[in-house]
């Protein structure tokens, strides 16, 4: 009894041993090299954690001296849970992805370099090639912080199938606020019980706030302005834009009302739903698994044509050695290089964030095989900056909570957006300008 | 004899306190230091806007209790407790009863089938219920609408997501539960229950009369668990819901972790800490005087 | 012989009494109602797990059928394996063990320790400091994660095993445990040891341990099933997948595929939950047993 007791503590032992072995074995780094810790997120349906890791590994390959190791976080908001969490622990990474609305969260933090001197060192026409919506989400006081990376519109898709069979025309997507009401009210199917089986479109939750911009927008409105620090959640235009959404939930029962971001993807796929408001992120995705055609098109007008842009950046952190900061610059202008670019949107569907990635011969000839790819890049000239603010994670909370209620039915729309309106400037508090 | 007796006792100070110590040491700087720090951060402004904390009093407490998040989360968390903590005792009840009966090697089978999700992770088990309840491909819908039920959107769906996260909570904790009673019902003494059937009592009425009673430690036991369990909700709402939509299925941990990871508000989070930490504490002070007044037998 | 509540009057009552063909029937039906009611909740209980286990082996397309398809078209075993490219799992399964062992290893020596000292010896406050660990036994750490987060963050510890272990290593419940498992050793033993001149530490491994190495056993196996799926704590206290345990492992996949690909997630909840539940189906006496003595007092 005595020796099967000492036996099991031994290799108890041993096993702790080797266990401690191994692991300190997988993080050794290798002599003379700078290694990068880099953060990202994958904020689309899709294999693209392994784009990443691919692209990651062939810099490493090519730039022997630098070692980047990238590290998926999740999605935008557990990556920049992540980010903050390391940044207040001392001990930040040296890249990473971030959503572009978390850059006065970041600045308040202290947590980010700014750019300035790199950039202007790759001549000035680096940064001219960036298409100019992008680098909205980039500047604060005059100061350049982020490279766009993994950048967005949300897009409409629509089922061309679905638009047959209910007597549309496949290949003309709906233009305005009312075409998309009405061809939703003829695309919705419902079973015997009154359940639905189809709804005509999907907005879809999760980042409901990015899409409700749009909208907004759309109607003419601004949520936030982030130069002037005013926000203005329950302005008239915003109330209408969510009348509008209510109005397709509740009313006519055509949108359901709450979903989430990974969800509505595969329910498209699955005909759940004709027509859904997404990002250009999942177009690759979609092109994988869907079985039926579908085309891609603008956000319908209302008063006029208007998107939001979207997706993450890259920062780099301060509080990390100088070495390490050039290092960080090389590989984020590595990614950023008219192929790399290329390469990432047509693997994601993410726009690519340069003109020049366009005039690569594989672009090239890729977009002329996949127009669809280029709609989201034609409606960068109806594009703005995305909202942001320092606290922003929870101006969204606030803002989504808002946009739920409402859709849900248990709040009116100008009480929904009032109530946030207010939360809303306490959670800002002195950032505001009244 | 008596001389090695009393220098063994001499030195039972001593020797008492090396033995206590390790333990004494983790208890206090990972349970009894940090309910103190708690309370004292709780008294601080200390968030993304206010990177080096200031006193700020009470100003913490009044924003969470003006917070309606705050009661919504109370309110979804008390739901919780008080819907699928009784559903789960009751079934635990019923099935431990059952497998008490003669089954043959059957027996094995049944009690592995109920008890083996207490082996898995609750994490893993809202994966499979997240599946389960997607609303196009989902068991669950399906069967419903073969019933002639109306589907229902569960996690996106105000109403039901609670519930959702209620159904995969009971499903993972009830074999548990079951083991529980099956292990009380074992100490009910069967002449009890002889005496009873001779008697003339049918099988249900020995079990209300009889089982029952006797089983109330045990019943208070599995009581107070499934309390304290209840309150820490957090894996199934992080992978079925994260606390949507609109916060219908937010709660108090998951609220918590909301406030000190994501918004990174050390202050309100500490004071909720404290709160939550205080009503705990007034549970289990309570708890262990019953306890020690002897309403619970030693076996 | 044992009486059960079921067990018809005749097998109970004083001999003499003869049964009626309509109790013999009647005992029949009681049997199949029994099993039936059983079989149900064990087959309800069953079903998610199941499911999800067709799921795993499943094309992608497969999944999106209107009605359930339970049995696979085409089995496809290399979900499986993508599953290994996409997340690094074995290191997942090793960060588990290393954390679940060194908790238990530490575990097993204070609660013995404190075990063996509140029930055999005497000293001053002993009624109080024993107070002390049961409130921690009914204190979550969930409620704590927050001063604690900070506590590991002022160490330099974050994002190493050992921060997942340091919390766990007092355990009231455990203390509790062995004061009652030591409570219960005979006097006489100990008299007759401290005879032999055996005291102290020698006394506790070479007598005292060995009458209570049950309850040891039956503490590690609750130990092991509930430190293996700790979620919270190991989620906030790590970042990269160097340290990340399966469970952990398992919510970023989510994430990563979520939505995605349902066949992928599913092979990585069978993959993540196998390890417990195939030790739990060759010694499933054991798991339960250690569970029920844990709930009995």
């Amino acid at each position: 009894m005595r020796r099967t007791r000492l036996r099991s503590w031994r290799l108890g032992v041993a096993g702790l041993l080797v266990g401690l072995l191994v692991t300190t074995a997988v993080g050794a780094p290798g002599p003379r090299l700078v290694r990068l810790t880099f953060y990202y997120p994958v904020g689309v349906a899709g294999p693209l954690a392994r784009v990443i890791d691919e692209m990651v590994a062939e810099f490493n390959r090519q730039t022997p001296d630098v070692e980047v190791v990238a590290v998926y976080s999740g999605d935008y908001d557990p990556t920049m849970q992540k980010v903050q969490t390391a940044v207040m622990a001392g001990n930040p990474p040296d890249i990473a992805i971030v959503e572009i609305s978390e850059m006065p969260t970041l600045l308040a933090m202290n947590a980010i370099i700014p750019l300035d001197s790199y950039a202007r060192a790759e001549g000035r026409e680096w940064l001219r090639d960036f298409f100019p919506a992008f680098l909205q989400n980039s500047y604060s006081d005059g100061r350049f912080y982020a490279v766009p990376f993994q950048r967005s519109t949300p897009v409409l898709y629509w089922n061309k199938d679905a638009f047959k069979e209910v007597g549309l025309d496949p290949e003309t997507p709906p233009a305005t606020w009312e075409d998309l009401e009405d061809y939703a009210k003829r695309l919705v199917k419902r079973d015997a019980a009154g359940g639905v089986q189809r709804w005509g479109v999907t907005i879809s939750g999760g980042w409901n706030d990015w899409l409700f911009e749009a909208f907004v927008r759309q109607n003419g409105g601004v949520l936030l302005d982030y130069g002037r620090r005013q926000l203005r959640l329950d302005s008239p235009e915003a109330v209408e834009a969510l009348r509008f959404w209510v109005r397709l939930t509740n009313e006519l029962k055509v949108a359901p009302p709450h979903s989430t971001w990974a969800s509505t993807p595969p329910d498209f796929v699955a005909g759940r739903t004709a027509m859904l408001y997404h990002s250009t992120g999942i177009l690759t995705f979609l092109k994988n698994s869907a079985r039926f055609p579908f085309g891609v098109a603008f956000l319908p007008r209302g008063k006029q044509y208007a998107v939001e842009v979207g997706g993450g950046n890259f920062y780099v952190f301060e509080k990390i050695p100088k070495a390490h900061q050039d290092a960080a610059w090389r590989f984020i202008r590595w990614m950023v290089t008219p192929e790399r670019a290329a390469r990432w949107s047509m693997a994601s569907g993410y726009i690519a964030v340069r003109r020049s990635a366009y005039e690569v011969p594989a672009m090239k000839e890729f977009v002329t095989k996949n127009p669809e790819y280029l709609v989201a890049r034609e409606q960068l000239r109806y594009a703005y900056g995305k909202i942001m603010a320092p606290n922003f994670q929870r101006l969204r909370e606030i803002l989504k909570r808002a946009l739920d209620d409402a859709t849900g039915g248990r709040v009116r729309p100008e009480v929904a957006l009032r109530r946030a309106q207010e939360e809303a400037e306490q959670a800002l508090g002195a950032w505001l300008k009244r | 004899m008596a001389h090695s007796r009393a220098s063994w006792r001499g030195q039972r100070g001593a020797q008492a306190f090396l033995y206590l110590l390790p333990s004494l040491l983790f208890l206090a700087i990972f349970t009894y230091w940090p309910m103190l720090r708690a309370i004292a951060m709780s008294l601080l402004e200390w968030n993304l806007s206010r990177p080096e904390p200031v006193f700020a009093g009470l100003r913490n407490y009044a924003t969470l209790l003006a917070d309606p998040v705050f009661h919504l989360v109370l309110r979804n968390t008390a739901m919780l407790a008080a819907v699928a903590i009784p559903i789960s005792i009751a079934l635990g009840l019923v099935l431990a009863i059952l497998l008490n009966e003669p089954l043959g090697f059957l027996r094995g089978v049944y009690r592995a089938a109920v008890f083996y999700p207490t082996m898995i992770p609750m994490a893993a088990a809202a994966m499979l219920w997240v599946w389960l309840f997607n609303p196009s491909i989902g068991l669950v819908n399906y069967y419903l609408g073969k019933l002639g039920l109306p589907r229902v959107e569960w996690l996106y769906d105000m109403t039901w997501a609670l519930p959702a996260v209620m159904i995969s909570w009971i499903w993972k904790n009830v074999g548990y539960l079951t083991i529980l009673y099956l292990a009380g019902l074992q100490a009910v003494p069967t002449e009890l229950l002889e005496a009873a059937s001779v008697e003339g009592a049918g099988f249900w009425q020995r079990v209300r009369y009889v089982t029952l009673p006797l089983l109330g430690p045990t019943t208070v036991f599995v009581v107070v668990v499934s309390l304290i369990n209840s309150f820490q909700v957090f894996d199934a709402v992080h992978i079925m819901t994260q606390g949507g939509p609109a916060d219908r299925s937010n709660v108090l941990v998951y609220f918590l972790y909301q406030q000190a990871f994501r918004f990174w508000d050390i202050g309100v989070a500490s004071a909720l800490t404290a709160l939550f930490v205080a009503g705990l504490l007034v549970f289990v002070v309570f708890v262990v005087g019953q306890m020690e007044r002897g309403v619970f037998y030693e076996v | 012989m044992k009486c059960s509540i079921r067990a018809l009057p005749r097998e109970c009552a004083p001999a003499g009494r003869t049964e009626g063909s309509l109790r013999k029937i009647r005992r029949w039906v009681a049997r199949i109602a029994l099993h039936l009611a059983l079989g149900s909740a064990s087959l309800i209980m069953l079903v998610p797990y199941l499911w999800a286990l067709t799921a795993s082996v499943k094309s992608r397309a497969e999944i999106f059928t209107p009605t359930p398809q339970w049995w696979p078209r085409a089995w496809q075993w290399s979900n499986y394996v993508d599953v290994f490219r996409y997340a690094p799992f074995e290191i997942y399964f090793l960060n588990t063990l290393i954390v679940v062992l060194g908790i238990l290893a530490v575990q097993l020596i204070t609660i013995t320790l404190a075990g063996f000292a509140f029930a055999r010896l005497q000293f001053r406050y002993r009624e109080a400091l024993f107070y002390l660990f049961l409130i921690q036994m009914m204190l979550p750490i969930h409620a704590v994660i927050v001063p604690n987060y900070l506590t590991i963050k002022s160490l330099g510890l974050l994002n190493t095993q050992l921060a997942m272990m340091l919390p766990f290593w007092a355990s009231g419940y455990g203390t509790f445990l062995m004061r009652q498992a030591f409570r219960q050793i005979p006097a006489e033993l100990e008299e007759a040891a401290l005879l032999d001149g055996c005291t102290g530490l020698r006394l506790l491994w070479s007598i005292m341990i060995p009458q209570v190495r049950p309850v040891l056993l039956a503490f590690s196996l609750i130990s092991v099933v509930t430190h293996w799926n700790d979620f919270l704590w190991p989620l906030i206290v790590t970042d990269t997948p160097r340290v990340r345990t399966l469970t952990i492992g398992l919510a970023m996949f989510v994430q990563q595929e979520s939505g995605a690909d349902w066949t992928l997630l599913m092979a990585a909840t069978v993959m993540v939950t196998a390890p417990l539940l195939v030790a739990f189906l060759f010694l499933q006496r054991r798991f339960v047993e250690s569970f029920m003595y844990a709930g009995l007092r």
